[in-house]
């Protein structure tokens, strides 16, 4: 195991999951394939951590679910942005932004 | 946000609801996760069997994902707590005899503190049934000076109460009220009944209708006398009436008028019942105006001669209640000013400096509070200290239980069950003993109420009961605060737990370590018990003084009987002449050994007249000299001792030369140091001939039992006012046995409509002791309680001592140490405890004495000997206590113990 990965900043998994959704429904096995593979392997999702954060943003009305049937014909469980979480991501991502930019600015000193 | 709220809530209730369903749901959608990405390595060229174990790698663990999963739905707190309900019920159901001990005891603490909450409640917090907006509602005192004494007096006259109505602004509706005694119905029928005299708007300040008929109009409430027309209080018309409905136009005798009923009030409305529920009501000018025998009281809205009523305001809105009482101070004054006008004896505005106050409509809550509901409000924080003690008992009892469960526990601990849980649990289990606990505790309550509502609140005619959703607050706030209190313990003890040493050792440790939390405890218990006690001691010894105090007259043996004869078209001849018919057959009833007719009677009411004596400028000055008229055999009657001189004999006629009796301090305050006997005392005016001062009385007690100047004076009854005098009897025995059948004696010789109404000086007198009998009584009860609850658990911490430490005693036994030894040994730790709370409550007591001291009597609230008798009962139960385990310690058998291990 290369050590270029990066342990997720508590309370950045949801916007990953948010910003994923966000390009139409997945299941949760495609939502944590996408998340490896946009971030080059980089971020470290332990996978079972994706499903307990998914059913807390359903609960929250962030993200809605429906069984449907999938590409191989089994039955999975699809997750889709809904309009709060819209919303949400939109301040999330823009939280995030301005964290990361301040960050920048403090690790830019000199 | 209200979106997220209620998908929150949504989700929430599929997730509880639908339990199978997610949870079959979250199997199936885990399972396709795992089998996609199994899928991924198959394809990647990795045999199927590696490609499994490698998905499930970076899966991480699936009951773990699972419970996550389930924590993501909000759920968990849920389940578990219900898992630990199961849990607890199951462990509690296993040890009946720890249980049902501990159910005991806090039922005791909890019913404790609702039946006196309840007393407490009605005494001084709940707003009388249906007043409307009662936070708006004052009663209002007056405030004024006469001879540099200055008290809040919560009765007026009714001129005051216009005067007041018409100078302030600050409110918007105003009533008068006042309830009497007075005889209602006819004939041996009658009773005397608290009687509601109200204004007319009384009835406004309530959300109330009548059930039948209707209530009076401000028209019949009206100067110079209000319409006579009554409407019957609900409980009258049920019990005396049948609840009949004609009873509307049907003719009541009130007092020595006839009323017509009009209306009957509701079952829930009881007026401002101060002391007791009225029967009836009538319009207050209807009162005033026919009082006198059907008189009028001359001008009783005009001048300022009669106080006898109260009234009721309700403060406008926006209106403070400091503008409230600036605004009624100044109507006051301007009335005090038009009184001095009509009256110039009145005192001066300087001197009198009146002031008015807006007080609760609760008469305990105001300026006068009685001193049963201080004694009662005290009782009720001897109960929460009672609740305390429980509490701490129990606290004690399930440390001994989590000691004892101590591998349990550790077992749990080492699979993984989390501390958090754990003590969850444990709180969850002293929830369930707390709602055990308040269940029988309201049993208790209901039944305790009932006989403290007796003792407190005689005159009310509800009783505490569970219905009352009051009540059951404070039983629920009793029950939350119990269980939290007595979880703590075990649950900080728990934080302590060494897993690996428990797990070896179990409950049976070689070693011996008492938890300083137990300690605590148990210091608590015995320091709240002793203050207790101490409390109870100082009231029994108040009782006892109170009890013993010499009144000046026997209480016991003396009947006081009024003779009402309603008018009965007697002239004062007539009445004289009835009166001495009526005192030469009582003297004659059996048992009856002597009898006389007074015109006072103690703490009932007092006559004064205005006295010059020769020498002195104004007696006036020197005090309020009290006046009662009797006939010759009056000081033999009532027990009273003539010191000096002589009492009255048959030869003190009408006519024969005035003579008077006065008491030692009234002799003592006119002539100090001279003899009193001779002198001479003009009563009226001082162109009254002379008294002379025949004789010298002991000094009676007649307003307060606590400091009474006993400035009093007697007269023939002849001399004096012969035409008004109740008869006064003593009989051989108690009093209170022969009442009803001399009643029954004396009834039928009254005149026309008359009655007779037959009191003991025991009843008379009863109530100004009954402070202290509560006290002494609430006290003792409460204090033995929290005895009996500290002595259990002490004797529970040092049985538990002995059996933790049977393997050290029998090797002590075994190396040959003597029974004695072995007793010092476990008693003397149980004494140390005791004496150290002994000296912590004692000095707690100490500090709070002087708050109590008002309440106490003749006893100060350091007594050395309440002290000195509480720490000897304490010592004495302590050594009870751990006597007991003490000897069963010297049972233990040696060689049994060492092998057992």
């Amino acid at each position: 195991m290369t050590d270029d990965r990066l342990e997720l900043p508590q309370g950045t998994l949801d916007l990953l999951i948010l910003k994923t959704l966000s390009l139409g429904p997945q299941h949760g096995w495609a939502i944590s394939e996408r998340l490896h593979q946009v971030s080059r392997a980089t971020l470290q999702v332990p996978q079972g951590s994706l499903y307990p954060a998914l059913h807390r943003l359903e609960r929250r009305g962030w993200i809605s679910a429906r069984w449907d049937a999938s590409d191989n014909n089994r039955r999975a469980k699809y997750y889709e942005l809904t309009r709060a979480g819209q919303a949400q991501l939109r301040a999330e991502t823009r939280d995030w932004r301005k964290l990361t930019a301040a960050v920048d600015l403090v690790l830019g000193m000199e | 946000m209200l979106g997220e709220l209620w998908s929150d809530l949504r989700y929430r209730c599929r997730a509880l609801f639908h339990r199978g369903a997610v949870e079959a749901e979250l199997d199936q959608e885990l399972r396709f996760h795992l089998e996609r990405e199994t899928e991924k390595y198959v394809r990647e060229g990795i045999p199927r069997d590696e490609a499994v174990r490698r998905a499930r790698v970076a899966f991480g663990s699936v009951d773990v994902v699972k419970e996550e999963s389930r924590d993501g739905r909000g759920l968990a707190l849920l389940e578990h707590v219900g898992q630990d309900l199961r849990y607890a019920l199951r462990s509690l159901r296993r040890s009946p005899a720890f249980t049902l001990g501990v159910t005991l005891t806090l039922a005791f603490g909890i019913g404790a503190n609702a039946a006196m909450f309840g007393i407490v409640d009605r005494l001084l917090f709940r707003a009388p049934p249906l007043l409307r907006e009662s936070d708006t509602v004052h009663r209002v005192y007056l405030n004024w000076t006469y001879r540099g004494d200055r008290s809040a007096e919560g009765t007026y006259q009714y001129t005051r109460y216009l005067d007041l109505r018409r100078l302030t602004h600050s409110f918007s509706d105003w009533a008068a009220f006042s309830n009497r005694t007075l005889p209602v119905g006819t004939g041996p029928d009658a009773r005397e009944l608290t009687v509601g005299t109200v204004s007319a708007s009384f009835f406004d300040f309530f959300d109330t209708q009548p059930v039948l008929g209707r209530f009076f109009t401000a028209a019949e409430d009206s100067v110079p006398v209000g319409a006579t027309v009554a409407v019957l209080g609900y409980g009258y018309w049920q019990t005396h009436l049948g609840g009949r409905t004609d009873v509307l136009g049907q003719p009541l005798m009130i007092g020595t008028t006839n009323y017509t009923i009009i209306g009957v009030a509701p079952r829930e409305f009881q007026g401002l019942p101060d002391q007791s529920v009225p029967a009836v009501y009538i319009p207050i000018t209807t009162y005033a105006g026919t009082f006198m025998n059907g008189r009028r009281v001359p001008g009783y809205y005009t001048t300022y001669n009669w106080g006898w009523l109260s009234a009721i305001a309700r403060r406008r809105p926006g209106v403070t209640l400091e503008q409230a009482n600036a605004d009624l101070s100044q109507a006051f004054t301007a009335s005090w000013t038009q009184e001095v006008a009509l009256d110039p004896r009145t005192p001066s505005l300087a001197s009198a400096r009146p002031a008015a106050v807006a007080a609760p409509v609760q008469s305990e809550r105001g300026p006068r509070q009685g001193k049963v509901s201080r004694v009662a409000t005290w009782i009720w924080g001897v109960a929460a200290v009672v609740l305390l003690v429980a509490c701490a008992n129990v606290a004690n009892l399930l440390l001994a239980r989590a000691l004892f469960r101590r591998r349990e526990t550790a077992l749990r601990l080492a699979l993984g069950v989390s501390r958090a849980r754990l003590a969850g649990q444990l709180l969850i289990e002293s929830l369930v003993l707390a709602v055990l606990g308040g269940g029988a505790g309201l049993l208790l309550a209901q039944w305790g109420g009932a006989v403290l509502g007796r003792l407190f609140l005689p005159e009310y005619q509800a009783g505490v009961t569970l219905a009352d959703g009051r009540t059951l607050l404070c039983v629920l706030l009793a029950v939350l605060t119990a269980g939290c209190l007595i979880g703590l313990a075990p649950v900080l003890q728990s934080r302590r737990a060494d897993l690996a040493e428990d797990l070896k050792a179990g409950s049976r440790k070689a070693g011996h370590r008492r938890s300083r939390m137990r300690t605590a405890l148990l210091l608590l218990q015995a320091t709240l018990s002793v203050v207790l006690l101490i409390g109870a001691g100082l009231f029994v010894r108040s009782l006892a003084e109170v009890r013993g105090l010499r009144l000046g007259y026997d209480v016991d043996p003396v009947l006081y009987i009024q003779l009402n004869t309603r008018g009965g078209g007697l002239d004062q001849a007539g009445q004289i002449q009835f009166r001495r018919t009526m005192l030469e057959t009582a003297r004659t009833l059996p048992g009856v050994t002597s009898a006389a007719l007074g015109i006072t009677v103690p703490f009932w009411d007092t006559w004064g007249d205005d006295l010059f004596v020769p020498g002195i400028d104004s007696v006036d000055r020197l005090g309020n000299f009290t006046l009662q008229a009797g006939t010759p055999e009056y000081f033999k009657t009532i027990g009273t001792r003539i010191l000096r001189g002589r009492g009255f004999t048959a030869e003190d006629r009408a006519q024969a030369p005035r003579v008077m009796v006065v008491s030692e301090a009234m002799a003592a305050t006119l002539w100090p140091g001279e003899n009193p006997l001779g002198k001479c005392v003009r009563v009226g005016a001082d162109t009254m001939p002379c008294s002379t001062v025949v004789g010298v009385a002991e000094n009676i007690r007649q307003r307060s039992l606590r400091e009474d100047p006993g400035l009093n004076y007697y007269m023939p009854l002849e001399q004096y006012h012969p035409d008004a005098a109740a008869l006064f009897l003593r009989v051989a025995g108690e009093a209170d046995k022969v009442k009803e059948s001399l009643r029954r004696q004396l009834q039928p010789l009254m005149p026309g409509d008359g009655y007779v109404l037959v009191n003991s000086m025991r009843d008379i007198v009863g109530p100004q002791v009954r402070s202290w009998e509560l006290g002494a009584t609430m006290f003792l009860i409460f204090g033995a309680l929290a005895l009996v609850l500290a002595a259990i658990g002490l004797y529970s911490v040092i049985a538990y001592d002995v059996a933790q430490r049977t393997r050290e005693l029998g090797i002590r036994i075994a190396l040959g140490a003597a029974t004695e030894d072995v007793v010092g040994l476990v008693t003397r730790d149980g004494l140390r405890f005791v004496l150290t709370g002994a000296v912590l409550g004692g000095a707690i007591a100490l500090g709070a004495g002087r708050w109590i001291a008002p309440l106490l009597y003749a006893v100060t609230p350091g007594d050395p000997l309440v002290y000195g008798v509480v720490a000897g009962v304490l010592l004495l139960v302590a050594a009870i206590a751990s006597l007991v385990p003490a000897w069963r310690a010297t049972r233990v058998n040696p060689s049994l113990t060492l092998r057992s291990e």
